[in-house]
């Protein structure tokens, strides 16, 4: 004696948690947002041929109040650091990070002064893409990672994440 | 929190252990003379310390006194009219056995396009006593070619190096408070040990991201120069219309532009410093990274530049194709500028992006044929080309040919004619033919200012000479212009291609020189030569004798030049990589002024810039 014994026909039951992540799952906005090479393959992914479309996810945004997913494509110097910083703090939860190729993910050949060895070291990753860069098929396969991971998730895991002030004051240009 | 930019000293990047006597070694002195040189002595006399040829480049030493005079000599001298400075870099020597000699040099490009000649001036840096130890300095050439500010100041930021006279001598790639001038031979490369094997509570793990700097340093200046009475706006660095991540400080008058500051270094990579720590032939790789629109041209000019110091014949076929691949690469960023471009300017061009990647993944998938990559592709090496070209390749490669001039009609049927496109462009981002040589700009930047001049016709490298084509310039100057070039000299590739494609030798792909190019793959099961040759070059690496040299070849954005000071071992001694975004940039300040926001984002997209090769 369920409950879709008394529903009429055509509606159907589901927990909130699976309608919620069905939704977040099938359309993961990116941020508009290129670093360095990897940023050329992120741009093919979104054209015609892979067509990242299929996956919900061709709204490329510029805001990060718009998106959910920061791609981080590609290697992230110190002087970009703080700046990423701030672009992930800004985008609203439920959010997920993917380091696409392996200078976002540990550094990759510029294991030197300028570059931070991975991304993670300031903002924590969901999925990480290793290739110099990685081919269009491989982000489209990190997609289909998020996507199960986001699947798995519970929404009362991201009601719990305290959003995080922007770390560093905001100081006004020339002050 | 100080900033520890260097965690470890990696012993097994800094071995010199196994170079031979006699190594270091200062380059040796010019040899011979040429008209241009002479001319100079005999109006300079003593204060020319040495001139002459080196690796066929002309070259002349001069003292930090007469610099100045000298350039303006070699600018308002009837006879040698050297138009513009393409070029600024600096060696610091602490490492060479100096017998006394100043540790720091700055080297200056100079090219004259009427009368087509290049001279190489290198310049002692005087001292003056100053914070831990002697501060380096020299008199600044802004004031005879304007187009140095840039350059000095990289060289200042990177080397330390103070110009006497300089306009605006702040730090133009690493942040502000960075603690010390990173190309200086005692500044270690800095990274992280790799962990090759740890556990968790291994203390190692301490130390992992000590280098990153603290956030205050990304709160920013309001640049000199700049009033609070106008407008200020920030464009970046995580801005759609930039093309990576480059800042933009824009001062405002209502809806007119006072002026640009830009702010770079936000990609800044540390090529150069490690380029000094790898062999010659690991660099290759790196060069992709840079211009990441254009990984072929940059391997190419990299490798002839290496070559060149080596002395080592490129067999024909190979010549063949390497222009082949220079060719679709170029096609290949223009179509993707084009797609951009579209984009930016008018905002819902999405059509014409997904027409022009689609051409440009057809070229991707030619490289992939040929070398397994689509976009780093490191398929031009030192001494010819990776593999042979397979099959399929020719075929193919025809088929695209057939195709693209249809294609090029095409774009040009959409936008090129658009009245609203034509509006958006025309008589916007002007710049004047005295103005683009002065400001050191190159490519078609130079040539959408009337000037004429392609390195391909007219100093020829890998076989040019052979080819027919034209080169598109225009006299307008402005945004338009330089559209129409680029659209033509996608054609003009074209032309080159189909020329190569019919006139493609048989033959070796590489050098035999076993020295120098790896031995083929199936030659290491049968031979014991190859198999010592490939594991000579695979852990020493082959060396090049003493000296210097500046090449610089066209590749789509203008000119790409590699400066590479060899102390005879293994690795360069210095390595410096011109990049053409990087001088080009420097002219969007100019072109932008009276204008409205909205242009700017055209004059970025006009300038074609990849900040990968911009901040390096
Ligand atoms: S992983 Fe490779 S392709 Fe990607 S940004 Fe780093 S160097 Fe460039």
């Amino acid at each position: 004696m369920g409950l879709e014994e008394k529903v009429p026909e055509g509606i159907l039951t589901t927990s909130l948690d699976s309608v919620i992540n069905w939704g977040r799952a099938n359309s993961t906005w990116p941020l508009l947002f290129g670093l360095a090479c990897c940023a050329m393959e992120m741009i093919a992914t979104g054209t015609a041929r892979h067509d990242i479309a299929r996956y919900g996810s061709e709204l490329f945004r510029a805001s990060p109040r718009q998106a959910d997913l920061m791609i981080v494509s590609g290697r992230v110097s110190n002087k970009m650091a703080p700046v990423i910083k701030r672009i992930y703090d800004q985008m609203l939860a439920p959010k997920w990070v993917i380091a696409m190729g392996i200078c976002a993910s540990a550094g990759g050949p510029f294991n030197n002064y300028a570059i931070i060895q991975g991304v993670d070291k300031i903002i924590p990753v969901d999925v990480y893409v290793p290739g110099c860069p990685p081919r269009p098929e491989s982000l489209l396969y990190a997609m289909d990672l998020l996507r199960a991971k986001q699947r798995r998730e519970t929404v009362g895991a991201w009601r719990k994440v305290e959003e995080p002030l922007a770390v560093e004051e905001i100081v006004p240009l020339g002050v | 929190m100080p900033l520890d930019v260097a965690p470890v000293i990696r012993s097994y990047e800094t071995q010199r252990t196994l170079n031979p006597p006699g190594i270091p070694a200062l380059a040796p002195m010019p040899t011979g003379e040429t008209d241009d040189t002479r001319r100079i002595i005999e109006r300079f006399g003593k204060d020319i310390v040495a001139a002459g040829l080196h690796n066929g480049n002309q070259v002349v030493f001069v003292g930090p006194a007469q610099l100045k005079a000298l350039a303006t000599f070699l600018r308002d001298s009837a006879e040698l009219n050297y138009e513009t400075l393409i070029d600024v870099t600096s060696v610091d020597r602490s490492q060479l056995p100096l017998d006394g000699g100043v540790r720091f040099q700055t080297v200056y490009q100079f090219r004259s396009y009427s009368r087509n000649q290049h001279l190489t001036v290198i310049a002692d840096c005087g001292t003056e006593p100053g914070g831990n130890g002697e501060l380096p300095h020299i008199d600044s050439l802004t004031g005879v070619y304007r187009g140095a500010e840039w350059p000095e100041r990289e060289v200042y930021d990177l080397m330390g190096i103070r110009f006497d006279g300089h306009p605006d001598l702040r730090r133009i790639l690493m942040p502000k408070n960075w603690p010390n001038h990173p190309l200086q031979k005692q500044a270690p490369l800095g990274g992280e040990e790799v962990p090759f094997t740890f556990t968790w509570d291994d203390p190692e793990f301490e130390t992992l991201g000590s280098q990153i700097l603290p956030a205050e340093s990304a709160a920013p200046d309001l640049p000199p120069g700049m009033s609070r009475q106008n407008m200020v706006i920030n464009m970046g660095p995580h801005h759609p219309s930039t093309h990576g991540v480059l800042r933009l400080v824009v001062e405002m008058d209502g809806e007119r532009i006072v002026s640009i500051d830009p702010d770079l270094g936000f990609l800044h990579s540390g090529f150069e410093k490690t380029g000094e720590n790898k062999r010659y032939k690991d660099f290759v790789y790196y060069t992709d990274r840079m211009d990441y629109l254009s990984a072929m041209s940059n391997n190419l000019g990299y490798c002839l530049t290496i070559e060149h110091m080596l002395g080592l014949e490129i067999p024909e076929r190979a010549q063949v194709i390497r222009v082949i691949m220079a060719e679709m690469q170029r096609i290949a960023s223009h179509l993707f500028w084009l797609a951009t471009h579209v984009l930016d300017v008018s905002g819902t061009g999405m059509s014409l992006l997904m027409y022009a990647t689609r051409e440009r993944e057809r070229i991707l998938d030619l490289f992939e044929m040929a070398c397994g990559a689509r976009l780093t592709v490191s398929y031009i090496r030192i001494g010819g080309v990776w593999q042979d070209l397979p099959d399929a390749f020719i075929a193919e490669l025809k088929d695209f040919l057939r195709v693209m001039p249809e294609k090029i009609n095409e774009y040009d049927a959409l936008i090129t004619e658009a009245p609203l496109w034509q509006e958006r462009l025309t008589g916007i981002g002007f710049i004047s033919a005295e103005d683009a040589l002065a400001m050191g700009l190159t490519g078609p930047m130079l040539r959408g200012s009337g000037i004429d001049w392609d390195l391909r016709r007219d100093r020829p490298y890998s076989g040019y000479e052979s080819y027919e084509f034209e080169v598109p310039t225009s006299d307008s100057g402005d945004c338009y212009g330089r559209f129409n070039i680029r659209m033509e000299e996608m054609r003009q590739s074209v032309r080159i291609l189909e020329q190569a494609v019919g006139n493609l030798p048989s033959g070796l792909y590489k050098s035999n020189n076993r020295k120098v190019a790896l031995p083929p793959r199936a030659e290491l099961d049968v031979s014991m030569e190859a198999l010592i040759h490939h594991f000579k070059l695979m852990t020493e690496g082959f060396h090049v004798s003493p000296g210097f040299f500046y090449h610089g070849i066209e590749n789509s954005k203008g000119e790409l030049g590699f400066f590479v000071y060899s102390d005879g071992s293994a690795k360069p001694y210095r390595l410096h990589v011109h990049g053409p975004s990087f001088n080009n940039l420097y002219a969007i300040d100019h072109i932008s002024r009276g204008e409205m926001l909205s242009d700017v984002v055209t004059n970025i997209g006009s300038i074609d810039i990849v900040l990968g090769e911009v901040d390096r």
